[in-house]
């Protein structure tokens, strides 16, 4: 079986910030490579990504839309109880009826399943809720109650249960197993957390028989930093979700957009610091998906006029020729960045847009997808 | 007997194995339930596909890199707004573990090639934790604990050069042996920690006994006189020392 893998490297600068904060208010931390390194959970930027995705997302056009659904849910109700083969299709018809949906006899005479008057979305973790329900109710003999039907329709939103398995899920029989790993965001680079001491003025106070203290003081903890950020993408566990390769492609690329351009809100108001990746590399391998962290195992230090950015980036290069030596070529890689910043990473791959590389993605995954399996 | 080795390095790497709820600890090394489970995952086994041929494994680890205790504080809103509960999960920073596992030479082979092309992504206890590169596996035509008590120590070379000793005592952890560890030296424990099923209806683990003892390995970059511990800023690695040095 051939195996599809899409890895994302990036580095991203971050202004004074505290984007990710303890119980205490601090700025997440992390040790590696014996020295602190500033980090951003990987809960926190999957929260992120996945806000991310309402603003970039035509829902319609991910999952599964078809009128044939009896058939949908009557396939997976056969493949969780083969048993129950003979009256799939009938059980799929009450689930349907249940829900509110109305089935009628098909145009073509050759078909004897009946179908929806109009399309149905429905995305594979769906389609096995609704069987699971249908299943149940056989089993047990309890009649289809109509509220946990429509429940099982309004489910969260289907890409990001694909993507992220369950996250908070209300419904603990669910299981969708994550296609997406995140790793935590580390800095390239020792931090120490800093302080910035505040007052608060109170504006009704003045006149001379006064003090002058103020209404308030205290301090915000902060740190700037270089972040790698990683993640990868195991897209035949992404189809398996889906349940369709079109949908799948699809969301594979929306996946990587909405990871780029994601950022946690936490302080977001203080410190604004809303930058974007200064240098991408996105892979796709068969073998197996790899990590570049340990690039910076050993902490990267500014050096004269250049920044800790353009070291991070040499060191990134470095470290990805040299997995690509011992481990092998991906499959196909694309550079993304700001100007000259993502210049050296261009050994690397072929430099595109970001539309490009959305594009890229879709390609690729269809592609590969497609093929003999 | 052939052996596995397993070389675990991340920044982050968490093995539970008694957590349920809103506290998830990690215990100090990798746990067998965690790495049987890195295997089945590499193999493409489903959580509820049997995994009783890889519990016949000998399984042991040996701590080179110890690292340090990280403490995550995690909140989390349900799709309405709704907090879920806050939950703190504990994670061990730049640590680096040997885990070897002894069985017949046809499985350990299986497993070898598994872990070259893993069918599912790998992770080192939790899903938010990848290994650094790809995970190092090797080998050894050894029985476990030779293997173990034998390779050369790898920690970060940066570490193995600053301790600089020929010789460096490190911990291992293995599946206690019903003859050689009724010694009166060592006293295996009982853990909970032998993963009977992984489905996620029916979790459920059993007991193992395991001896914990410290053993003296060589050290590559070492054979320099040991230096006496010296305390350096962390920022920037910065070691007042280092002016007297040349």
């Amino acid at each position: 079986m051939t195996r599809t893998i899409i890895d994302v490297h990036v580095l991203q600068t971050l202004p004074p910030s505290n984007v990710n904060r303890d119980d205490t208010g601090s700025p997440k931390t992390a040790v590696y490579g014996g020295v602190r390194r500033a980090r951003v959970s990987s809960q926190a930027w999957k929260k992120a990504t996945r806000t991310a995705f309402e603003t970039t997302l035509d829902r319609d056009g991910l999952g599964v839309r078809t009128k044939r659904v009896l058939e949908l849910i009557g396939e997976e109700i056969t493949r969780q109880s083969s048993d129950l083969a003979e009256q799939s299709i009938e059980l799929a018809k009450q689930i349907i009826t249940t829900a509110g949906i109305k089935v009628s006899a098909p145009r073509q005479k050759e078909r004897t399943v009946e179908e929806s008057g109009y399309l149905i979305f429905l995305s594979a973790a769906q389609v096995r809720a609704l069987a699971a329900l249908a299943v149940e109710s056989a089993r047990s003999g309890q009649p289809l109650a109509k509220a946990a039907v429509r429940a099982k329709f309004g489910e969260a939103n289907s890409i990001d249960v694909a993507l992220f398995g369950r996250m908070v899920a209300d419904v603990a029989d669910l299981n969708v197993d994550a296609a997406a790993q995140v790793a935590h965001a580390i800095s390239t680079h020792a931090v120490s957390n800093e302080f910035d001491f505040f007052t608060a003025v109170d504006d009704r106070k003045h006149g001379a028989d006064e003090d002058a203290g103020a209404g308030m003081m205290g301090t915000v903890e902060f740190n700037s930093s270089t972040l790698y950020r990683y993640a990868c993408l195991d897209v035949d566990q992404l189809q398996r979700n889906m349940g369709d390769t079109e949908a799948t492609a699809r969301a594979a690329a929306e996946f990587v957009r909405a990871f780029l351009v994601s950022m946690p809100t936490g302080k977001q108001n203080t410190f604004a610091n809303n930058t974007v990746p200064d240098a991408v590399l996105v892979t796709v391998r068969g073998d197996q998906p790899i990590s570049f962290v340990g690039a910076f195992e050993e902490p990267v230090t500014a050096s004269g006029s250049a920044g800790q950015l353009s070291a991070s980036v040499d060191a990134l290069v470095t470290q990805a020729k040299d997995i690509h030596d011992a481990y092998g070529t991906p499959e196909s890689s694309w550079v993304f960045g700001i100007g000259d910043k993502a210049r050296p990473v261009e050994a690397g791959g072929e430099r595109v847009s970001r539309d490009q590389l959305v594009d890229g993605i879709t390609q690729a995954v269809r592609e590969r997808l497609g093929a003999v399996r | 007997m052939t052996t596995l080795l397993l070389t675990l390095a991340a920044p982050l790497q968490s093995w539970g194995v008694a957590s349920r709820f809103p506290v998830r600890a990690t215990q100090d090394h990798p746990s067998k339930s965690g790495v049987i489970g890195l295997l089945a995952a590499a193999m493409g086994r489903r959580r509820t596909d049997p995994i009783e041929d890889l519990l016949g494994l000998r399984f042991g680890v040996r701590i080179d890199q110890a690292g340090a205790l990280v403490r995550d504080f995690q909140t989390a809103h349900r799709a309405d707004g709704a907090s879920a509960p806050i939950s703190e999960r504990y994670y061990l920073g730049d640590a680096v573990f040997l885990a070897g596992l002894e069985g017949e030479a046809s499985l350990v082979a299986t497993l070898d090639g598994a872990l070259r092309r893993p069918m599912f992504p790998l992770y080192l206890g939790r899903r938010a934790c990848p290994p650094a590169g790809p995970i190092r596996a090797e080998v050894h035509d050894k029985p476990l604990r030779t293997v173990l008590e034998t390779m050369p120590w790898r920690a970060a070379r940066r570490i193995r050069r600053k301790d600089g000793r020929a010789e460096v005592p490190v911990d291992i952890v293995a599946d206690a042996d019903p003859v050689d560890d009724t010694r009166g030296d060592v006293v295996p424990a009982l853990v909970r920690d032998v993963p009977q099923s992984f489905d996620p209806v029916r979790r459920d683990y059993g007991v193992r006994r395991v001896v914990r003892y410290r053993t003296l390995i060589s050290n590559p970059d070492g054979a320099r006189h040991a230096e006496p511990e010296r305390v350096t800023d962390a920022i920037g690695g910065h070691d007042p020392f280092d002016a007297l040095e040349a």
